[in-house]
């Protein structure tokens, strides 16, 4: 009976491994001309090559979005979540806005996003009567501000359900006996729900931190030309009518792909430690 | 709550969302003006005759199929990890992660290639991708679920004379429903909201609604149809979350507390 149990777990476990194994191992092969598109396999690493100079700034401008969108995002996620905390009618009417956010597509939120700061949109509308003429280029300009905004935007609502599911049983009276030993309001936030929240908001932070290295929608219609970031440059790439293209686009997805391992491998095995402030214990 | 936090909480939250609501009922709406000179449906015929309800079914058709086979999948997953029926839960874990933390444009782009090569459709293709990637949002829900009910309902179900299938129909699965349907929930809402996937593994041929408004926001410059098509791929989705966050709320004010974890028998768990 316990052998069939376990075997529950494999079917979905299988399809993973096949499907995620079987397009890294074919993304790899594609970047090094095992896998050509037409005639025969030769390896080479011109793709690697020709790639090289975007994919450096292609880390680059990946990471200029995803750093600063996951860290407001965290910030953001982690006052909501402290404001739900507080329970009432006020706090259901947050969280049921921030699930509502959760559930909205990004390409929809970005299509809002440009709408709302991009040339002519409702926040130049509303600067143009104080006198703003000349609005800058949050959507497609120099720094890539609407598409942080955007990532944020729906990432703190991620955030602050996440911390708000692993925080609230028991926050009261964390917060009662907390303040019965004489603890001050700061502290309170300070020494007892910031280590509560540690291990939800790290976590939340990750995946939002990887979600944004990899998503493409938001960076395409928002950010700038040139430089693109990885899953832009990939797309473009794969995209291209010429077929030598191929192998530079799988390239640029291999390094999307590693940058995301990179960072979240040593991430995945911090997150004990953070746990261990919330218990007080060893991780 | 302090009133000033609630009021800034809802503005970061609904504010960004404002500008569809307003286009896709503008007919006309000239700069700097704050509001729209004519209101109309203008947005949502032009959206109409670029096929957007043809794209909102595919979409529908698309978030059902990947719901209908990543819930099953990440139901079985989460019943092993959620009642520790397996001797190795972290790697159970760790390949849960793997869709979470490879990009999906990257997985895409390599099976893209190889899909070409064994001749699968498109469509079954992009199910199958995307199923992949619901099936850690299903199988971490389902596991919540069943760390809250007790292994003992199907034991005891089995020793009233319940075949092992009876017990998990008409037993264990009717006690972890609502977690199912949020499941479920979550992997059509992977499926219904999916762009770049869809894009790549479909090759252009299976237009969504997603598709259909990347294409018209990226080039087409006519807000207003942009708005409606934003408006109409957001609606179904947000109405979904909203209903199940309401009816889960009903019905965990009456319901009895979830049994604890705790309640579980030792002899029936695994060890780590």
């Amino acid at each position: 009976m316990t052998s069939r149990r376990v075997s529950g777990a494999a079917p979905g476990i299988v399809a993973i491994t096949v499907v995620a194994g079987t397009g890294m191992a074919a993304v790899v092969a594609t970047s090094v001309g095992l896998m050509p598109l037409y005639g025969e396999p030769a390896p080479s690493l011109d793709g690697w090559r020709s790639a090289a100079p975007d994919l450096v700034a292609g880390i680059g401008e990946s990471l200029l979005i995803a750093v600063p969108a996951t860290v407001l995002a965290a910030l953001v996620g982690f006052l909501l979540a402290t404001l739900m905390l507080g329970g009432g009618r006020a706090a259901s009417v947050v969280r049921l806005a921030c699930l509502a956010v959760l559930a909205v597509p990004h390409l929809v939120g970005a299509t809002s996003v440009s709408l709302l700061l991009g040339d002519g949109g409702a926040a130049a509308r509303l600067a143009a009567p104080a006198g703003v003429d000349d609005w800058p280029a949050l959507v497609g300009g120099p720094w890539p501000v609407a598409t942080v905004l955007e990532l944020a935007w729906k990432e703190s609502a991620f955030v602050a359900l996440v911390v708000l599911a692993a925080v609230a049983p028991g926050h009261r009276m964390r917060m009662q006996v907390a303040a019965g030993l004489g603890a001050r309001p700061v502290q309170r936030v300070l020494r007892v729900l910031l280590p509560t929240a540690a291990p939800a908001v790290g976590a939340a932070s990750l995946v939002t931190l990887v979600y944004a290295i990899g998503s493409y929608e938001v960076a395409w219609l928002l950010g700038r030309a040139v430089p693109e970031p990885l899953p832009v440059l990939a797309f473009r790439l794969f995209g291209s009518i010429e077929l030598t293209d191929r192998p530079a686009a799988a390239a640029a997805a291999v390094t999307g792909s590693v940058l995301a391992l990179c960072i979240a491998v040593p991430a995945l095995a911090t997150l004990p430690r953070l746990r261990a402030l919330s218990t007080g214990g060893a991780p | 709550m302090p009133v000033v936090g609630l009021v800034l909480a809802l503005l970061w939250l609904a504010v960004p969302l404002a500008p569809v609501l307003v286009w896709a009922g503008a007919e006309r709406w000239s700069y700097p003006d704050l509001l729209p000179g004519a209101w109309g449906v203008v947005g949502w015929r032009d959206a109409a005759a670029a096929g957007l309800q043809l794209a909102l079914l595919r979409s529908l058709a698309l978030g059902l199929a990947v719901a209908a086979v990543a819930t099953p999948l990440g139901v079985m997953t989460g019943r092993v990890l959620g009642w520790r029926l397996t001797g190795r839960p972290r790697l159970v874990v760790a390949l849960l992660l793997v869709p979470l933390v490879l990009p999906p444009f990257a997985v895409a782009m390599g099976l893209d290639v190889v899909l070409i090569r064994v001749g699968l459709p498109e469509l079954v293709s992009v199910v199958l991708l995307l199923s992949v990637v619901a099936i850690p949002y299903t199988a971490y829900t389902s596991a919540t679920a069943f760390a809250r009910t007790s292994p003992e309902l199907e034991v005891q179900a089995r020793a009233l004379g319940a075949t092992p299938r009876q017990a998990r129909l008409r037993v264990v699965l009717p006690a972890v429903r609502g977690s199912i349907l949020v499941a479920a929930l979550l992997a059509f809402l992977v499926g219904w909201s999916d762009y770049v996937v869809t894009l790549l593994v479909g090759g252009g041929q299976l237009v969504t609604a997603p598709v259909l408004l990347g294409a018209a926001a990226s080039g087409s410059g006519n807000d207003a149809a942009v708005a409606s098509m934003a408006l109409a791929t957001l609606v179904p989705p947000v109405a979904l979350v909203t209903v199940a966050a309401l009816r889960i709320r009903g019905s965990r004010s009456t319901a009895p507390p979830d049994r604890p974890s705790e309640s579980v028998p030792e002899q029936e768990r695994m060890h780590r």
